[in-house]
C-alpha cells in the first residue's frame, strides 16, 4: 500500500466498511509510515472533536410544553381530533 | 386509544397523523424534538433561533404531512425541512459567515506535527472549541451541512444523502474534503503548541 491510497481510505476505515485485508494493509502501513500515522491520527481526532464541541442537548421542559401547546392549537380539528 | 405509540414505526405515526390523531403527533414530537432542535442549533449557533425553527418545523409537519408520499422517509424529510429553515434564518439575518474560498486541499499534504498527543484540556479548551466552530462555519454551505449532519449530529451517510437529495458518494466526498479543511485549520491552530525549538530564530 502506498501513502496516497492509505490516506484515501481513512474515511472508509472509520466507517468500518473496509474488507479485512484492507484493514490489515492500512494498519500495517500506518505502523511503518510515520507521515500516514500522524495523518491518520489528526484525521480521526478532527472527526471526534467535531462531535465533542457542542454535544447534543435536550430541549428544556418549558420549551417542550410551549411547543406541545402550539401544536395542539394548530392540529387540524376537521379530521375529528379527539381532545 | 390505547395504542403503544412508542412501539410504532415512523410510518405508522405519519399515517395516524394524516388521519387526524393528535396522539401520534405527540409521539413524533417526543421522538424528534431534540434532534430537530440540535440540528437547528448546530446550523445557526443560536439557541433562541433554534427554538423558533423547531416550532416552525413541527408546524410545517402538521401543514404538509399530507404531501409526504413515502412515509418511511419521514425522518429525512424532517431533517430537510429543518436544514432549509436554518439556512433560511441565516440568510434572513445575514448571519452567514464569510466562507473561505476552497483551494483544493492537497490529499497528500501531510502534517508532520502530531497534535493529537496534546492533553485533553488543550484539545477541548474553550478556545480550541471556538476555533473548530468557526472552522465548521467557514466551510462552503454544501460541505458544512454534510459535516454537521455526519460528524456533529451523527447521521448515517444514507440518511444524509436522502436528506439532501444527493448520492452517497457525493456525501462521502463532501465529508472527506470538509474534514481535510477542518484538520488543516485545527493543525494551524494547534501548531502554537509545538515545541519552541522549531521556531528558533
Ligand atoms: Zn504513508
Amino acid at each position: 500500500m502506498n501513502c496516497k491510497l492509505c490516506s484515501a481510505l481513512f474515511q472508509e476505515f472509520l466507517e468500518n466498511s473496509l474488507s479485512e485485508e484492507l484493514i490489515v494493509e492500512v494498519q500495517e502501513h500506518i505502523r511503518t509510515c510515520s507521515k500516514c500515522r500522524v495523518s491518520f491520527r489528526t484525521y480521526t481526532v478532527t472527526v471526534t472533536l467535531s462531535r465533542k464541541v457542542d454535544p447534543p442537548c435536550s430541549v428544556s421542559p418549558e420549551t417542550l410544553d410551549r411547543l406541545r401547546k402550539v401544536i395542539r392549537e394548530n392540529f387540524p380539528k376537521s379530521h375529528g381530533a379527539v381532545v | 386509544m390505547g395504542k403503544k405509540r412508542d412501539k410504532q414505526t415512523d410510518a405508522d405515526l405519519v399515517r395516524d397523523v394524516k388521519q387526524g390523531e393528535p396522539a401520534a403527533m405527540e409521539e413524533i414530537v417526543k421522538r424528534y424534538s431534540n434532534k430537530v432542535y440540535n440540528l437547528a442549533y448546530h446550523l445557526t449557533r443560536d439557541a433562541h433561533a433554534a427554538e423558533e425553527i423547531m416550532q416552525d418545523v413541527f408546524l410545517t409537519v402538521i401543514a404538509k404531512i399530507g404531501t409526504l408520499t413515502t412515509e418511511a422517509y419521514f425522518s429525512t424529510w424532517l431533517y430537510r425541512v429543518t436544514t432549509n429553515a436554518a439556512y433560511g434564518y441565516l440568510r434572513k439575518e445575514k448571519k452567514f459567515s464569510e466562507q473561505t474560498p476552497v483551494e483544493d486541499i492537497d490529499q497528500e499534504q501531510y502534517l508532520e506535527y502530531d497534535w493529537t498527543n496534546l492533553p485533553d484540556d488543550v484539545l477541548l479548551s474553550e478556545e480550541s472549541k471556538e476555533v473548530l466552530r468557526k472552522s465548521i462555519d467557514s466551510l462552503p454551505e454544501a460541505m458544512r451541512t454534510v459535516v454537521v449532519l455526519k460528524d456533529v449530529e451523527g447521521l448515517k451517510n444514507e440518511e444524509i444523502a436522502e436528506t439532501l437529495g444527493i448520492s452517497v458518494p457525493a456525501v462521502k466526498s463532501r465529508l472527506h474534503r470538509g474534514r481535510l479543511i477542518l484538520r488543516k485549520l485545527l493543525s494551524e491552530y494547534f501548531s502554537k503548541y509545538t515545541e519552541p525549538s522549531r521556531e528558533e530564530e
